[in-house]
This record gives C-alpha cells, sequence and structure tokens, in this order.
C-alpha cells in the first residue's frame, strides 16, 4: 500500500512539473509566434472561429438569462430591504466580475476543450505528431499555440460579449418589468460601474483562457498509443480545466479583494 | 466550401472588431460618466473621526453630488486630515465661509457628508481650508448666518427633533424620582429628618396603635350593632302599626267610597234633602218660626253667659275673702285634729265616748258613689 501510494504521490509530481514545463514550452513558443509568420495563422483563425464565434450564441443566451434572472430577482428582493438602488452594483459584479467569465469559460471547456484534447490525441494516436517532427515542425509551436492563443483571444472576447449580452438582456427585461429609458439605465449603469470590474472579468477570462488551451492540450498529448485513451483525455481535460478555473477564479477574487 | 470557413478571417475579425468597439465605447462611456476627463477643484478640511469617511465618499448638496473625497489620512495632531474634490460645474458654488458637514443617519441607515456654500461673494480659491459644522469656526459661521444650511425636512429628523426635548424632560423627571426615591429610602431607614422623615416616624408610631384602635373600632361597632338591632325592631313595630293604620285608612276609604256612591246615587240622601216636599224643605219652610226660635234661645243663653260673667267677676273679689276663711278653716281643723289625737292618746278618756247612730239618707243624689 505504502508502495502504491508513494508511487503515486511520485507519478502526481512528476506529472505536475512535467505540466509546468509543458506551460512554459507553451509560453516560450507563443512568444515567437507572431515573429515566425508562420502558418499558424490559418490555425489561429480557425481557432477563434470554433471557440469564441461559434460558443457567441451559447454565451449569449446564457448572459440574457442570467441578466434577466438578476434583475427579476433583484426587483422583487431588493425593495424590501430598501437597496433598489444597489441593484446596478450586484448587476455588474455578478455579470462582468464573476459569472461572466466563468460561465464563458466552462461553455468553451465544454465545447473547445474536449474538442482540442480529442484532436491532439487523435494526431498522437496517428503518428502525425511524429510526421510533424520528422519533418522539422515543433508540434507545440504549429498545434499548440494558435489554439492557445485563439482560445484566449476567444474567451477575452466571449467575456466582452458576455457582458454586452448579460447587461443589455437585463434592460430588456427591465423593460418589461419597470420601463426606463435606455439613458437612465446606462447611466444609472455606468454610475455603478468601475474600470476594475471589467479589468477583473478580463484577467480572470485570460487566466481562464490560458488553463483550458493549457490543460486540453497537456491532456491530448498525454494520449500515447490507444484510441480508447481519447475520450479519457477529454474527460480529464474537462474536469481539471473546471476545478482549476474555480480555483483560479478564487486565487483571484481573494487577491482583489483582500487588496 | 463553408461559408464560414471561406470567410473565416472577415468573420473573426468582424467577431473581434466588435468586442473590442463595444469595449472601447463602454470605456470611454464609463470614463465621461465618472468625469474622467473633468476638472475637480481641490480643498481640504478636517474632521474628529474617520469614522463614515473614506477615499471616494461622495459630496451632496440639495441631493445632487457635488464632489467627492479624496484622500484621507490621520494626522500628528490625531486629527484626520481630509483632501476633497468640488466639481467644476458646482465650483461657482464653492463661496468663503463654505462649509462640510458629516451628517450620520440616526436610525443607522449610513451617513452623508453634506455641502453648505457659503453666502460670501467671495468663491473660495482651490486648496483652502474648509471648516466643518462640528469645528469652533464653523459653529461661530453658523451662529453670524454667513452659510445657508438647509432645513432638515424629512420626517425622523423631525421627529427626532420634538422627541429630544421630551426624552430630556423624561430624563429630569427620572432624576427627580430617583432623588425622591432616595430620600423616601433615607426616610424608611431612619435617617432623615425632614418633613417626610417625619411623616414616616407619625406613620410609624400610628402604625403601633393601630391594633388598639381597631379593638376600639370593633367594640364600637359591636355596640353600634346593638343599638341598629333595636331601632330595627321599633322599625318593625311602627312597620307593623303603620300596616294597621293602613288597614284602617282602607276602612275609612271603603266608607268614603260608600258615601261617594251614596251621594252619586240619584234616589240617594241629597236628593231626598234636596226634595221640595221632604222632612227637611217642609220643616225649614216655616216663615222663619225656627230661625226665629232659634235666635230667642242664642239670646237666652247670651243672657245666662252675661249673668255667669257677672258671677264670676263678683267671685273674682271675693277670692282673698274665700281664701283666708279656707285657711282658717284649715288652721281649726288642723287643730280639732290635735284635739282629737290628744283626746284618743288621753288614757283616761279612751273608751269614753259613745258611739254615734248614723241616719242614711233617703234621697240618693246622682253624684253619690253608691247610686
Amino acid at each position: 500500500m505504502f508502495s502504491a501510494i508513494g508511487s503515486s504521490v511520485r507519478n502526481q509530481i512528476t506529472s505536475l512539473f512535467y505540466g509546468l514545463g509543458f506551460f512554459f514550452q507553451v509560453l516560450k513558443e507563443t512568444s515567437r509566434f507572431f515573429r515566425r509568420k508562420q502558418v499558424g495563422y490559418k490555425v489561429l483563425t480557425m481557432q477563434i472561429l470554433f471557440t469564441g464565434f461559434e460558443a457567441l450564441a451559447v454565451c449569449g443566451i446564457l448572459a440574457v438569462a442570467i441578466g434577466a434572472a438578476l434583475i427579476i430577482i433583484g426587483s422583487s428582493q431588493l425593495p424590501k430591504f430598501g437597496q433598489s438602488q444597489l441593484m446596478y452594483s450586484i448587476l455588474i459584479i455578478v455579470i462582468t466580475r464573476e459569472l461572466g467569465p466563468l460561465l464563458t469559460a466552462f461553455v468553451i471547456t465544454a465545447r473547445s476543450g474536449t474538442a482540442i484534447a480529442t484532436q491532439l490525441g487523435t494526431m498522437v494516436v496517428n503518428h502525425e505528431i511524429e510526421a510533424y517532427i520528422s519533418v522539422g515542425l515543433n508540434p507545440i509551436s504549429y498545434l499548440v499555440v494558435p489554439r492557445f492563443i485563439g482560445m484566449v483571444v476567444s474567451m477575452l472576447v466571449l467575456t466582452v460579449y458576455f457582458n454586452l449580452f448579460g447587461l443589455l438582456g437585463s434592460f430588456i427585461v427591465v423593460q418589461l418589468i419597470r420601463p426606463i429609458p435606455i439613458q437612465e439605465y446606462l447611466v444609472e449603469l455606468l454610475r455603478a460601474m468601475r474600470v476594475s470590474d471589467i479589468l477583473s472579468g478580463m484577467l480572470k477570462a485570460l487566466i481562464f483562457g490560458v488553463i483550458v488551451s493549457v490543460v486540453s492540450s497537456y491532456q491530448g498529448f498525454s494520449v500515447n498509443r490507444a484510441s480508447t485513451e481519447i475520450p479519457v483525455a477529454g474527460i480529464k481535460a474537462v474536469g481539471q480545466s473546471f476545478v482549476l478555473i474555480i480555483l483560479a477564479d478564487v486565487f483571484v477574487t481573494l487577491v482583489q479583494y483582500a487588496g | 466550401m463553408k461559408f464560414k470557413i471561406k470567410f473565416a478571417d472577415q468573420i473573426v475579425g468582424l467577431f473581434i472588431v466588435i468586442a473590442l468597439v463595444a469595449l472601447g465605447g463602454i470605456i470611454i462611456m464609463l470614463g465621461i460618466n465618472q468625469r474622467w476627463f473633468a476638472k475637480n477643484y481641490y480643498f481640504k478640511t478636517v474632521f474628529n473621526s474617520s469614522t463614515n469617511l473614506a477615499a471616494g465618499t461622495a459630496i451632496f448638496m440639495k441631493g445632487f453630488q457635488v464632489g467627492k473625497i479624496d484622500a484621507i489620512r490621520l494626522n500628528d495632531a490625531n486629527m484626520v486630515d481630509v483632501d476633497f474634490y468640488i466639481y467644476e460645474e458646482y465650483y461657482p458654488k464653492v463661496k468663503e465661509n463654505s462649509l462640510l458637514e458629516l451628517s450620520v443617519s440616526p436610525i443607522g441607515l449610513g451617513a452623508q457628508l453634506l455641502f453648505h456654500p457659503g453666502l460670501s461673494d467671495q468663491l473660495l480659491a482651490e486648496g483652502s481650508f474648509m471648516y466643518t459644522t462640528d469645528s469652533i469656526e464653523g459653529q461661530i459661521i453658523i451662529e453670524q448666518e454667513l452659510v445657508a444650511i438647509p432645513v432638515k425636512d424629512d420626517t425622523i429628523t423631525r421627529l427626532l427633533s420634538n422627541v429630544n426635548p421630551v426624552l430630556e424632560n423624561v430624563n429630569r423627571t427620572l432624576v427627580t424620582v430617583n432623588r425622591t426615591l432616595t430620600e423616601v429610602n433615607r426616610a424608611l431607614a431612619g435617617q432623615s429628618t425632614g418633613p417626610l422623615g417625619t411623616i414616616v416616624g407619625d406613620i410609624s408610631a400610628t402604625t403601633a396603635r393601630l391594633p388598639a384602635t381597631i379593638g376600639n373600632v370593633n367594640d364600637t361597632v359591636a355596640m353600634l350593632r346593638a343599638r341598629i338591632d333595636t331601632l330595627m325592631n321599633q322599625v318593625d313595630s311602627l312597620l307593623s302599626e303603620a300596616q294597621t293604620s293602613v288597614s284602617n285608612v282602607n276602612g275609612i276609604t271603603g266608607n268614603l267610597e260608600q258615601t261617594t256612591a251614596a251621594l252619586r246615587d240619584p234616589t240617594g240622601l241629597i236628593p231626598r234633602l234636596l226634595d221640595p216636599e221632604g222632612s227637611i224643605a217642609t220643616f225649614l219652610d216655616d216663615d222663619n218660626a225656627l230661625f226665629n226660635r232659634v235666635m230667642s234661645i242664642i239670646g237666652q243663653v247670651e243672657q245666662s253667659v252675661r249673668s255667669l260673667q257677672q258671677i264670676v267677676t263678683s267671685l273674682n273679689g271675693e277670692m282673698p275673702q274665700i281664701a283666708s276663711v279656707l285657711n282658717e278653716t284649715k288652721v281649726a281643723i288642723e287643730r280639732a285634729q290635735d284635739v282629737l289625737e290628744g283626746i284618743r292618746n288621753n288614757p283616761l278618756i279612751r273608751g269614753g265616748i259613745t258611739e254615734q247612730a248614723t241616719q242614711e239618707s233617703l234621697y240618693n243624689s246622682m253624684r253619690e258613689g253608691n247610686f
């Protein structure tokens, strides 16, 4: 039993260091990406298209629904405490700071994280990675970095769209409950909003994008030779991404509010 | 080729550009709304405490936000230095003698930093010191009415302003009650020499005498009860007598009823008396013979009365003589009595007198006892 535990711990530590090494390798290759004028641009574009643009509808619906729910709950509960003016602050804190980047990251993890892990795992099983290496192409530089950048950019852009849809969707619901001019709504919203709220959301989106892309790529490359390992890699990519996203969210929130 | 794949670059570019424009627009609107590009006029002030104060606290004037606190810090004199700024559009209202007031909600609903513009014509120069309403200088400015402080017309403030005097009165009353209770306690402990102490002493003595008094009262009550019983008996007898009288009255009433009925009877006494052929009418219709006879009898009676009056008058004149005769007769009788007694007591002649035979009268008067 002790040997099993020791072996497991050793494997975990080895895996952790391997993952960290992989992460730094991705960062290193990313820094070189824009100087090399590689064909990876096309991969990047396609990654943003699939990860960002195609997820826009899901994120939009999610944002409008959450904004509407917040408005409905807030307009029915907050007046009981005489704190109706907190509606805008709560809306901004929930959508811009917390749920915007978090739910976007979950959507991207579910859609694109599994896709990346499965795609890279399939390439490993089909020995395509070995082919890239044999012709002198760095698989990290050509395969991972475009996906990494594409996912981070998609996360940032989708977070902006999530905020737009969340706040504008809530305005539509406000019109149904208590019609107010859009100018008044925007003024109150902008009065409650701070740049730090936007920066906090974007920072989280950046971190979540990095986590999802690196974890998914890592799990894709962790497939050895059997095709049955591919779905396992996808599941691991999703599970680890969720856990790391939540931990990162808590950490960033703690740093922001503790500071 | 699919549309999305064919125009992937354009779609992605548009996707990113729209997001960037939206983000930029939001930040620019945020900046405009939060006055990033507007000029602010900075001033200084000092508060006793930083409670309810923080960097970013809004400054209001008549409900409008006119500025914000920029920074607060504790100075060497243990006071709180506050740097604040007034928005450019409200700077013309910042005149000399303007004051700041930290208005704290009395029911715990937070605090507001209020700006009260001075009534001077001179603008307060940027960077100047502005007094607070709590400071001595601020109080002087308020007393001299150099600042426009609006009346706080919210309900709670008005209620509190009304409640405060009441509370002060209640406080004074409680102090008075406390003193009174202290005096009472001292009096009860026998330590007071004042009127209350005397009263308490008297009450104590009275209490000591109370059992004897209660005994007396009991005796008096018993006596009163006996008297009341007697009175009640008398009342009972009176009531029985009254009942008898009432029964008699009832009899009289019955007789009266009978008489009234007889009077009402058309064949009764009155019609018979008034009958022109009746005995009374006949008796009265005698050409005044009866009247004359009665009048003559009255005249004779009058003469007899006059004679009797004369006799009585003469008797009155003879009364002294009659009285003296009677006195002499009385003396003579007494002397005769003495003689008879002497004779009776004399042994020589005792039983010496022959008894006389009495001759009864043949005529018995109506006034004699054995008639």
